[in-house]
């Protein structure tokens, strides 16, 4: 990634197309109103509409994509591995997948019933075209996961061998699912596949394919009546329209009045009972396969010292902030690995327990004093980042800000405008980062990702750089026989815990909210990132009646 | 952003001549005997008690309790959030900021505006600079303009309180200059000029007098203005995250999705700044009124 403008250049940017966007947002009031098309419909032409908060901002699936984004887009363009309802993967495109040469090679074996929109088949070049483009153009986060590959062949219409440097055990996980496979018949004559927009004529493979976008109001769907992963091998719905509503308030509401039949973003935790009387709406709930924390920024003189980070972990009251911000509909954590991934959290370490008096006690036998008597430790005067618009998290800023008072800590709140803090955290400007992790598909990625000093994932947000956690993230990543790996995991998360590089605060339920009298045959999957929205799910939505 | 009340027109309509006319004690007689006049400083009393004595009259909101968007009752006087939080207490604390904000940044606009204004009243080579300044400040968009600045610093309620201001003085300069141009081409001025006063002089101790209603006129709609800019601003998310303030309560309504089953949420933090700005525009309307010869029989 070059980086060519400064951090300051970057806010003036950002400031820039904040003004603009709102000088736009003025206008864009009530672009949903008088909408014609409706729901309703006799068996095989019924629409799908639903709501999204953003828009679109780019159609190109081999780049890195926002929310929005991948809605559309993995339902046009298949990925080899899904994650099913269990937050295990799943074969789409890939039948199976093994391991040969001492897992140096990962071999794919494709179905060989998925068709492009324009009547080609998806073929073995397809995938190895679509990993070769995003190697040479270092193209979303799907590059980083590539970082082992040699060689690509497909000696076959329906096989697919990545070469590896050395082995990987997550490998063919990570790009399975993470990778979108493009048509190379189509993508091949777009030149640089880094500045290709993609953003008419689609040709895709996945159960519905964009007909029509409307930036700022709807993206409207076809189905491809050619898809083998529906039930009778093609989608039962004939449209899907996304519509766009900014605010999550008035979704809900067009959610009732019958203006849309599903929430693509959750319903938040607080406002669950808008929907308590009403009949026709039904709630799904799925797991997260991220999380919430606060990391330690380790360039700050402060943070870069374990006694201050376990003491700002004492000084968490993550029970309460369970119980009222999230409403009791999440779980506690103890270390980085998410208890989603049964197999490697290891269950032996404990949170850090809620106790302002013995943050206090460590504070003063690490040497902080309180010469002027105010009740906090001089000096310590440590900001807590996070994005104003994420409803739980500032909740939580605020409350850990008033709790950590009580430990002699003085916090304070920089909770500031997406973007704003987006290109913070890019520049590494802040002392503790409150956010949210959206969707680790293993935990291997995510250690590399989070703690690697050469931050192949551009998300270690603690900018760690330590030796001892590279060798043990290493050494994990070369095991291939699974209970070893199993166990170098559960002792990383240890590690880290000990060290309480972060403190993780919950991991979430997430409750979508749809039409239960117009739609039925969701398959929802964990996350707010996948949900109700994914490929799969789409394919087997039927209209009622 | 609404246009000023008091016009240019109007306000070179009041010749400073009648002002010793209308004395100052009658002339707040004048205004208390009117109810809307009355009512309306009545209110900004009010408004300042509160913010004054926040702390003894609710504790700062903070924490969480069980009592999860309750409506409102004898306990919680306007309802809960959902973290259980009175909307009462925020209401109170968050009176402290939008008066703060709207006092200082209007403050600010009034000092700014007060000196550019009399400067173009007075000098004639500071006045082609000055109104070609005044107007492209009122020619650009302001509301885009502040959200953009106040998302490049780091909000707090003084930062917010400064870009404020910064963005409301044209208004005040144009006002206070078209006022000082009347009253500076009167013989009084011309006779001060020529037994040797500076133009120093002129402008603080002739034409300055002589515009001071009109500041007062402009102190209380610019507050009134600026406390609706906070509003916004800290509803839009760029507000002080630390402060309670109306905005911030309008925010985390429509943040945590409760706007449609939370009315009391959005009613009582809206009623407070319905009230303050009504109850400054009205007592600044009032106060410009007892200065209008017209009325006044003048």
């Amino acid at each position: 990634m070059s980086r060519t403008f400064s951090g300051r250049t970057r806010r003036w940017r950002v400031a820039v197309a904040l003004g603009a966007a709102a000088a736009l947002g003025l206008s864009g009031c009530g672009l949903n109103e008088g909408n014609s098309s409706s729901g309703e419909g006799s068996g095989g032409d019924a629409v799908l509409r639903v709501g999204t908060t953003t828009d679109v901002s780019n159609f190109n699936p081999l780049q890195s994509l926002s929310k929005t984004d991948s809605w559309i887009l993995n339902a046009m363009y298949p990925h080899l591995l899904r994650i099913d309802e269990n937050a295990k993967k799943a074969p789409e495109l890939a039948k199976e997948y093994t391991y040969t040469d001492g897992g140096k090679t990962a071999v794919f074996t494709l179905r060989d019933d998925f068709t492009w929109t324009d009547g080609k088949p998806v073929v073995a070049e397809d995938v190895k075209f679509s990993a070769e483009s995003i190697m040479k153009y270092k193209l979303g986060n799907v590059a980083a996961k590539l970082t082992w590959v040699t060689s690509i062949e497909a000696p076959d219409a329906t096989t697919v061998k990545f070469h590896l440097s050395q082995p990987y055990a997550p490998f063919a996980e990570g790009v399975g699912f993470w990778m979108s496979i493009v048509p190379k018949h189509i993508f091949e004559g777009a030149g640089d596949l880094s500045k290709f927009a993609n953003d008419s004529n689609w040709v895709g493979a996945g159960p519905f394919v964009l007909e029509s976008a409307t930036k700022g109001q709807r993206y409207v769907m076809k189905r491809n009546d050619r898809y083998p992963l529906a039930p009778g091998g093609k989608p039962a719905v004939g449209k899907v329209e996304f519509r766009l509503y900014p605010d999550v308030n008035t979704m809900m509401l067009a959610l009732r009045n019958g203006d849309i039949d599903l929430m693509g973003t959750p319903v938040p935790a607080s406002a669950a009972k808008t929907f308590a009387n009403d009949s026709k709406i039904k709630l799904a709930k799925v797991g997260a396969l991220g999380f919430a924390h606060l990391t330690y920024n380790m360039n700050n003189k402060d943070l870069a010292r374990q006694e201050v980070r376990q003491a700002l972990s004492m000084a968490v009251d993550t029970k309460s902030i369970i119980s009222s911000v999230l409403q009791g509909d999440a779980r506690e954590m103890s270390g980085p690995i998410s208890p989603i991934f049964a197999d490697y959290d290891n269950t032996e370490i404990q949170p850090y327990p809620f106790d302002p008096a013995g943050a206090k006690a460590k504070l003063a036998a690490a040497g902080y004093k309180d010469g002027d008597g105010d009740g906090l430790f001089d000096g310590l005067d440590l900001g807590v980042a996070c994005d104003q618009s994420n409803a739980n998290i500032t909740r939580v800023v605020q409350l850990f800000r008033e709790s950590a008072a009580k430990a002699g800590i003085k916090l304070t709140n920089e909770c500031v405008e997406r973007n704003t803090f987006l290109s913070r955290t890019k520049d590494g400007e802040y002392d503790i980062d409150a956010s949210q992790w959206g969707v680790f598909d293993n935990p291997m990625d995510q250690l590399r990702s989070t703690y690697l000093s050469s931050n192949p994932g551009g998300i270690n947000y603690n900018l760690l750089k330590s030796p001892e956690i590279d060798r043990l993230i290493d050494d994990a990543a070369g095991t291939t026989d699974p209970a070893a790996f199993a166990t170098k995991i559960k002792n990383i998360d240890k590690v880290v815990h000990e060290q309480a590089y972060l403190t993780p605060l919950y991991v979430e339920n997430f409750q979508f909210a749809y039409n239960a009298s117009k739609f039925t045959g969701f398959v929802a999957s964990p996350s707010d990132l996948l949900g109700m929205v994914t490929a799969y799910s789409l394919a087997q939505v039927k209209p009622v009646g | 952003m609404s246009a000023p009340l008091v016009t240019e027109a109007e306000a070179a309509a009041t010749a400073p001549a009648t002002e010793p006319a209308v004395g100052t004690r009658s002339a707040w007689r004048t205004f208390f005997r009117q109810p809307s006049g009355l009512l309306a400083a009545a209110v900004l009393v009010v408004m300042v008690l509160l913010a004054v004595f926040a702390p003894l009259i609710a504790d700062e909101p903070g924490g969480t309790s069980p009592d999860v968007l309750r409506s409102p009752s004898g306990g919680h006087l306007f309802g809960t959030d959902d973290l259980g939080q009175d909307i009462f207490a925020q209401v109170v604390w968050g009176t402290r900021t939008s008066l703060l904000i709207g006092v200082a940044a209007s403050l600010i606009a009034i000092v700014l505006g007060t000196a550019i204004g009399l400067a173009s009243a007075y000098f004639r080579r500071v006045d082609a600079v000055g109104t070609v300044v005044t107007d492209v400040m009122l020619a650009l968009p302001t509301l885009p303009l502040m959200i953009m600045l106040a998302a490049i610093v780091n909000p707090s309620v003084w930062t917010l309180t400064v870009i404020i201001g910064v963005f409301a003085w044209p208004e005040v300069a144009r006002l206070i200059r078209s006022q000082g141009l009347v009253v500076s081409a009167m013989p009084y001025i011309d006779g001060a000029r020529v037994l040797g006063a500076s133009g120093w002089r002129i402008v603080t101790r002739e034409i300055l007098p002589a515009v001071v209603p009109l500041i007062v006129v402009s102190v209380l709609l610019t507050a009134s203005r600026a406390v609706i800019s906070e509003a916004g601003l800290s509803f839009l998310g760029l507000g002080d995250p630390d402060a309670w303030s109306w905005g911030r309560i309008l925010l985390n309504a429509q943040r945590s999705g409760v706007v449609a089953i939370a009315w009391w949420q959005t009613l009582f933090p809206s009623l407070a700044i319905l009230l303050l700005v009504l109850a400054a525009t009205v007592a600044g309307m009032r106060f410009n009124d007892i200065r209008d010869p017209r009325r006044n029989g003048g």
